[in-house]
């Protein structure tokens, strides 16, 4: 896969520095092409570098990031913004969602679970691209495809690479390769992706209880459930069911 | 009508009681509204008074009634003056400009006083009651009007500026007056000039001046300072922080890098509690960060957290567990040089409520410790908060206030040392479709 190329947006340079250094962009299959600290300087980078990722600080001198991102989208529609901020505010929270962002952090930043982010990113790249073209000639693709479709439907069972491997008659080592080179993404983070996106979903949209969601999104213990979940969102499963209903009550 | 005075009397020296033996401050305004205090009264008996004695002519000595019709008319225009002085400051205070009609306020008082004192009196006879009427009352009138239209104009002129209780209050006063002169006017028979003051006075009670409210709002002012320096604007900190994480872990340590984080995210958790319920992750989620912390500084504590995670998004009142918590560190494990294991854990009991533990393997109660806090936590709205329980004071206070009365904090004694904080609260959940 060809690396990503990342723009790190932010007025603070020890904060550019933490991400650029602290994060380990090479084992994400991305590498930081250039940074910004302010608004106007972030759009000038974003014309002249075309970057696939764009790491955000909403509270950034001459132009705020929202407005930077309303702007530069007209323009360049495929980057994705993940939004890095110190404001636990729900009023920017809401605009930064209008804005189809791909997501949104709070600072301080913890650098080892920044790399789910990153990871889910390219996961919904994926099935983007998947979804655009159904039927592809190479092998490698179809075997994906099947293998991801193979997953999303028996998610409340067991599943390993033993087991796909025993399912679709291929090494494990194979298969475990084979998500590196097409989504970019190891089998557990693809896993663990998955599982909590079919979590996230019956949470908003049934009145299951969460003890019974994490048997249905494949854990059967919730203490591991609720863990995983907080680590990738950043909330508890409950917390994310709330604020999301809370957001829909204040906007009717 | 005597009658009404005497009740108008009644009331407002009850008012003026309860006013004089409040604690105010010493503002003018707060001096003008105790001068009307003490003048509306004083003129209420002299109203009084005259009613009788003008009904009672055969009986009543002459210079007796005619002294007591000075006295009466003569403090009328002091009390409207009064209310206008009221008024005036009230704007000045508001619009923190002077008011320009003190001097023709001053003039015509004096001017109204030296007429109640000079001008001849005179009494109508008639079958519906005797009244005194000419000259001499006109003074009431005129002052009454002359005032009303100071403080008409003034409201008007300012009503941008001013605050929309304050110009209500003086609005319905000043209608309140204006419509109780115009009918004693037209019937003099009524007798009813006291009933207006009484009134007016009563109005700027019971929303400007009542002892309630004023002490209201000085807790107020006092906690919102507190509570500004308490949150010395929070980015501030929260980017300090980050900006000295960030270079503990370019600089290669890890350690202090975590511990910042953890920092930072329960000051982020503490600072966030701006309503009086939150789901009870929340509250978990701030023990959690306040409890990392403290495992850091004390390797040798232990703390486990087991809460059903349906339980999770239940309402309990905020900030309730943190304390108990420090309270258990504080108190328990303190003393065993905080060795030992702290376990929050929470489970529905009978009958829809929540039973939140808080377990500790410290020292326990000494001698005769617990009988001190069970009685300070039944007898917890008579207690005064002593320095050392003031958090569980609090907490106890809080979930009473918002929960009932059948729910609270209480304390037992774990058989293998230590002791158990059990909080019970409603359980209180929003269903979701």
């Amino acid at each position: 896969m060809k690396k990503l190329k990342v723009l790190l947006v932010d007025d603070e340079i020890m904060i550019r520095e933490g991400f650029k250094r602290l994060f380990d962009w090479e084992a994400h299959g991305c590498e930081v092409v250039g940074e910004a600290a302010d608004g106007m300087e972030a759009l000038g980078q974003i014309d002249a570098l075309l970057p696939d990722i764009v790491i955000m600080d909403i509270n950034i001198p001459v132009m705020n990031g929202l407005k930077v991102i309303e702007v530069s989208r007209v323009k360049h529609p495929q980057i994705a913004y993940i939004i890095v901020s110190g404001y636990d505010d729900f009023a920017y929270c809401r605009q930064a969602l209008r804005l189809q962002i791909t997501d949104y952090i709070l600072k301080p930043v913890n650098y080892e679970e920044f790399g789910s982010c990153i990871d889910n990113l390219k996961i919904s790249m994926y099935e983007n691209k998947t979804s655009e073209q159904k039927n592809s000639e190479n092998r490698e693709d179809r075997v994906i495809s099947s293998i991801t479709r193979y997953m999303q439907e028996h998610l409340s069972g067991e599943i390993s690479l033993s087991v796909l491997a025993d399912e679709f008659h291929l090494n494990p080592q194979y298969i475990s390769q084979l998500f590196k080179n097409e989504i970019g993404v190891g089998f557990l983070a693809y896993l663990t992706n998955i599982r909590i996106e079919k979590a996230k979903k019956l949470l908003l949209s049934t009145a299951l209880s969460v003890t019974e969601i994490s048997s249905y999104a494949g854990y059967s213990d919730y203490r591991v459930f609720t863990k995983v979940f907080k680590k990738a969102e950043g909330v508890t499963p409950s917390q994310f069911r709330r604020e999301f209903l809370d957001r829909k009550k204040s906007e009717i | 009508m005597m009658r009404m005075e005497i009740a108008l009397i009644l009331v407002l020296v009850f008012v003026a009681f309860i006013y004089f033996s409040a604690g105010r401050r010493n503002t003018p305004l707060h001096k003008t509204f105790s001068a009307l205090l003490i003048i509306t009264p004083l003129h209420l008996a002299f109203d009084a008074a005259t009613v009788y004695t003008v009904n009672h002519l055969e009986t009543v000595p002459p210079f007796l009634n005619e002294i007591l019709h000075r006295l009466f008319i003569g403090t009328m225009p002091l009390v409207v003056y009064l209310f206008y002085r009221y008024i005036s400051i009230l704007v000045e205070e508001e619009t923190k400009k002077p008011v320009h009609f003190h001097l023709a306020a001053r003039i015509y008082l004096i001017l109204a006083e030296l007429g109640a004192l000079l001008l001849p009196v005179h009494y109508a006879v008639t079958e519906k009651g005797n009244y005194s009427d000419g000259i001499h009352v006109s003074v009431c009138y005129i002052s009454t009007a002359f005032y009303l239209l100071l403080c008409l104009c003034l409201l008007l002129k300012n009503r941008r500026q001013m605050d929309r209780k304050k110009k209500a209050t003086i609005g319905v006063a000043l209608v309140i007056e204006g419509i109780v002169s115009a009918l004693q006017a037209i019937n003099p028979t009524w007798l009813i000039s006291g009933m207006g003051i009484s009134l007016m006075t009563l109005a700027f009670y019971l929303t400007l001046e009542n002892p309630d409210i004023l002490r209201a709002e000085l807790t107020e002012q006092k906690m919102s300072m507190l509570y500004l320096k308490s949150q010395v604007n929070p980015h501030f900190l929260y980017n300090t922080l980050d900006t000295i994480r960030i270079q503990a872990q370019l600089n290669g340590d890890k350690t202090t890098a975590d511990l910042l984080m953890r920092l930072s995210d329960f000051f982020r958790l503490s600072i966030k509690t701006d309503k009086q319920m939150t789901a009870l992750e929340n509250e978990t989620e701030l023990s959690d960060a306040y409890m990392e912390l403290m495992c850091c500084r004390y390797p040798e504590l232990e703390y486990n957290c087991d809460i059903d995670p349906d339980l999770g998004d239940a309402l309990v009142p905020n900030f309730i567990l943190q304390p108990i918590i420090e309270n258990s560190l504080l108190h328990g494990l303190k003393n065993k040089g905080y060795r030992g294991i702290v376990t929050v854990s929470a489970k529905k009991s009978h009958q829809n409520c929540i039973e939140i533990e808080v377990a500790d393997t410290g020292s326990g109660f000494g001698e005769g410790v617990k009988n001190k806090i069970d009685e300070m936590l039944t007898h917890y709205d008579k207690e005064k908060p002593k320095t050392e329980s003031i958090g569980i004071l609090n907490v106890q206070k809080r979930i009473k206030l918002l929960c009932g009365k059948e729910f609270g904090l209480s304390y037992t004694e774990n058989t293998d040392g230590g002791v158990t904080a059990h909080i019970l609260l409603p359980l209180i959940q929003e269903k979701y479709k």
